[in-house]
């Protein structure tokens, strides 16, 4: 059985790019969310094994979605989506309870590992 | 990786994101103090960035990093929005839209930024030099530690951590390393200081000193978990050397196993769900289609020929069902205006500012749905008559409030559905087109009688649509090389559209564009002449007329239609394809309208009305035919379509 995963992030490219590397590693999109507000709703609503959180996007950023996320369950596996420059902000979702990040530009290779940390 | 497949995907994506950024623009120099648009504008320059840095667009990534970084600012308060400031960002927003565009054609290095990257960062500089520079970082701290020892004792265990010379964010994922070790038992020291983990001379190296009762595997295969970790070396107290550890081979952490499918139990909730679709596909759904009504129109034919009533039962049913089909793809097709419309507030801006003019844009309409191949035609003559207005049109403050008017002018752009037509309005409160000076000037070049005294609407707009023609006194940048309403006017024919004009001095000026919603269909009357039938698109069909022998009158030796109480200027059909008239013998008049103009024109016989599918013509872009495309019937046999606006 294959894992599962909610993608979240405003930018369709980014979901896309993500969703088919994910994919082709064989992981199951079973979910994507454009905004935090989507993210924790389709979070409690999938369960999905992991997530991946964009961490700027409208309507309640990555980080305030991931503290919801993981009041709601605490085991949740959330890995934070950041771009260069943004260290303040990942320590921040990291505090928030996000399990590990990738920085873009994404490289699948990097994707991957830091997927098989966060599940591992 | 292979990007070349996104590389539509993120331009799609980064055009939407533009068109965010020049809204919260506009939205910001209207409301300075506001906060939205300044979180509106971060998150879409955040985006472009993310998505170009993925792409390898470096030119752009760097652009939109230095925008982030200005705009960061501006969102923590530490500057505020000035005049200099927002051309700062109009520019740079440009600049941006620029990378963009030639990044995906990858001619990238055709584009400098120096400058405007130059302009970016004064802009971020503080405004009063020196005296609250703010910290690089705001991570890194004044204070500066001390290099003694550790101010705890040192703990029972040591490891010492080191990274992997490529580590993207080290100072995060030190810090996540450091997160790690904690779940093992309590830090009592990390060396160096967090805060140092962001600084630039932090080297990836880092000591954690813990209590902890876990084994050397366990400790190495915890730390190693935060990723990026080249190296650990685990020293326990009493075994100062003996005690070190090489470092584990990097497990092979496994994808395998996992949770039950709790997806495949859920059904997904019943929203409105978007794909999107290349619009060649849809080109090519179009094209079939309309071969498919060809094809239609010669069975029904053959139906009716064979006279068999299960056949042409079948047919009917079929051609319901490709009339449905047709419906669902041209609705398919449909998106509504404002795609195209969002980018004019920003183009309004430009030129009133250019032109010291005060304007104010109200749309109304953008909820109307257009072909999307029209859709991407219209932009430009509406920017044409948007500019034309603001130049042309509009009167400067000053001059307003002499004309006893508020100051700012408005602008109007309007679209709605009429019929199978879409209607565009651009309607100014400005001072109206120069009867006198257009009468002059037109009597000047000879094009009008030198004895009349006025002119109608009609003769004004066909006087100002003449290439050339100009009465602005001088060419600005904006409009008023004479070619404004005579480009709107031949490419809004070519679509198969007409233009009207109305205008009042003093009071402004009305330019109406009126289009058929769908290019590639149009129901048409059949007329036929000898042995050709030539189609007339319904939409400018207003009758048809028998002709008997006193329908057409001569006046001043000129033929005319008395239509009840009109009178309508005549044409014929043969005249313009070149061939003899007829002696007497019949015929039919068709009442042609473009625009509240009409006319008649006589054809031999009119054989039906038939929907045809336009197939583009190249004769059309020369201007000189009176054929808008051609198409083929249902017997097989082509038809050329007419374009009914060139006769008048």
């Amino acid at each position: 059985m294959s894992h599962t995963v909610l993608i979240c992030d405003d930018a369709i490219f980014m979901r896309t790019m993500v969703g088919d590397i994910l994919q082709q590693a064989g992981f199951e999109i079973v979910g994507e969310a454009e905004t935090g507000v989507q993210a924790v709703e389709k979070y409690r609503q999938l369960r999905p094994d992991l997530v991946t959180m964009d961490i700027v996007m409208p309507d309640m950023g990555g980080i305030d979605a991931v503290r919801e996320i993981t009041k709601f369950d605490p085991q949740a596996k959330v890995l934070m989506c950041s771009a260069m420059g943004q260290q303040a902000l990942v320590v921040e979702a990291i505090q928030a309870g996000a399990k590990d990040f990738v920085v873009k530009p994404f490289q699948p290779s990097r994707v991957l590992e830091a997927v098989q940390r966060v599940l591992g | 990786m292979d990007t070349a497949r996104y590389a539509e995907l993120f331009l799609t994506e980064s055009q939407d994101n533009l068109s965010a950024i020049n809204h919260a623009l506009l939205e910001l120099e209207r409301t300075p103090a506001a906060r939205e648009p300044v979180g509106a504008l971060f998150r879409a320059v955040h985006t472009v960035k993310g998505m170009s840095a993925t792409m390898g667009y470096t030119v752009v990534a760097d652009l939109s990093h230095e925008l982030e970084t200005l705009l960061d600012l501006l969102r923590r308060g530490e500057r505020q929005v000035s005049p200099g400031l927002m051309d700062a960002l109009f520019s740079a927003a440009d600049t941006l839209e620029r990378a963009i565009e030639l990044s995906v054609a990858g001619r990238e290095d055709d584009l400098d930024t120096a400058e405007t990257i130059a302009t970016l960062r004064a802009a971020a500089l503080p405004a009063s030099e020196g005296a609250d520079t703010p910290v690089a970082s705001p991570k890194q701290k004044k204070r500066k530690r001390s290099a003694a020892a550790p101010t705890t004792p040192p703990a029972p265990i040591t490891i010492n951590v080191t990274q992997a010379p490529d580590t993207p964010m080290a100072g995060v994922r030190a810090y996540l390393v450091v997160e790690r070790a904690k779940t093992l038992g309590p830090v009592v020291h990390v060396q160096p200081d967090s805060e140092a983990f962001y600084a630039e001379t932090f080297d990836g190296r880092l000591t954690i000193g813990i209590d902890t009762g876990a084994s050397d595997e366990e400790i190495d295969r915890t730390i190693r978990s935060a990723g990026y970790v080249a190296d650990v070396t685990v020293t326990r107290a009493g075994a100062p050397d003996g005690g070190k550890r090489p470092a584990l081979p990097n497990g092979d952490g496994g994808l395998a196993g996992g949770s039950a499918g709790r997806a495949s139990e859920l059904v997904p909730s019943r929203q409105h769900r978007h794909i999107r679709i290349d619009l060649h596909r849809l080109d090519t759904l179009m094209n079939l289609i309309g071969e498919l009504v060809i094809t239609r129109g010669r069975l029904q034919q053959l139906a009716m020929t064979i006279n068999e009533p299960a056949l042409t039962e079948a047919v009917t049913q079929t051609s319901r069902l490709v009339a449905d089909l047709r419906d669902g793809i041209m609705t398919s097709r449909m998106v509504p205006v404002w795609q195209v419309f969002d980018r004019f507030p920003r183009v309004v801006r430009d030129a009133a500012r250019a032109l010291g003019k005060r304007v104010e844009l109200v749309i109304d309409g953008q909820e109307i749905e257009l072909d999307r191949s029209l859709l991407d035609e219209i932009g430009d003559p509406v920017v044409h008559l948007l500019r034309n207005a603001i130049d042309h049109g509009l009167e400067t403050p000053d001059e307003r409030e002499r004309a006893g008017k508020s100051p700012t002018g408005r602008l109007t752009l309007v679209a709605a559905r009429d019929r199978s037509a879409i209607v565009i309005r651009v309607t100014d409160d400005g001072k109206g087109i120069d009867r006198d000076r257009v009468l002059a000037k037109a009597q000047a070049m000879g094009l009008i009688d030198g004895t009349r005294t006025d002119l109608t609407d009609d003769e004004l707009f066909r006087l100002i649509g003449r290439p050339g023609f100009s009465t602005a006194t001088q060419v600005t940048d904006i409009s008023g090389r004479g070619v404004g309403i005579d480009a709107v006017h031949t490419r809004v024919r070519a679509l198969g559209g007409t233009v009207d004009m109305k205008s009042a001095k003093g009071e402004g000026t009305s330019v109406t564009v009126r289009l058929p919603a769908t290019l590639a269909i149009v129901r048409s009357l059949l007329a036929r002449i000898g042995d050709e039938t030539y189609a007339i698109p319904m939409t400018h069909v207003n009758e048809t007329v028998q002709l008997e022998r006193d329908t057409i009158r001569h006046v001043k030796g000129r033929e005319v239609l008395v239509l009840r109480d009109d009178v309508l200027p005549v044409v014929h059909l043969r005249d313009i394809v070149r061939l003899p008239r007829r002696d007497g013998g019949g015929g039919q008049v068709v009442v042609l309208e473009v625009a509240d103009r009409r006319a008649g024109m006589v054809v031999d016989e009119l054989t039906g009305q038939q929907e045809i599918v336009i197939k583009p013509f190249d004769a059309v872009k020369d201007g000189l035919s009176v054929f808008s495309g051609a198409t083929i019937l249902g017997d097989g046999v082509p038809a050329l379509i007419l374009d009914v606006s060139s006769l008048f």
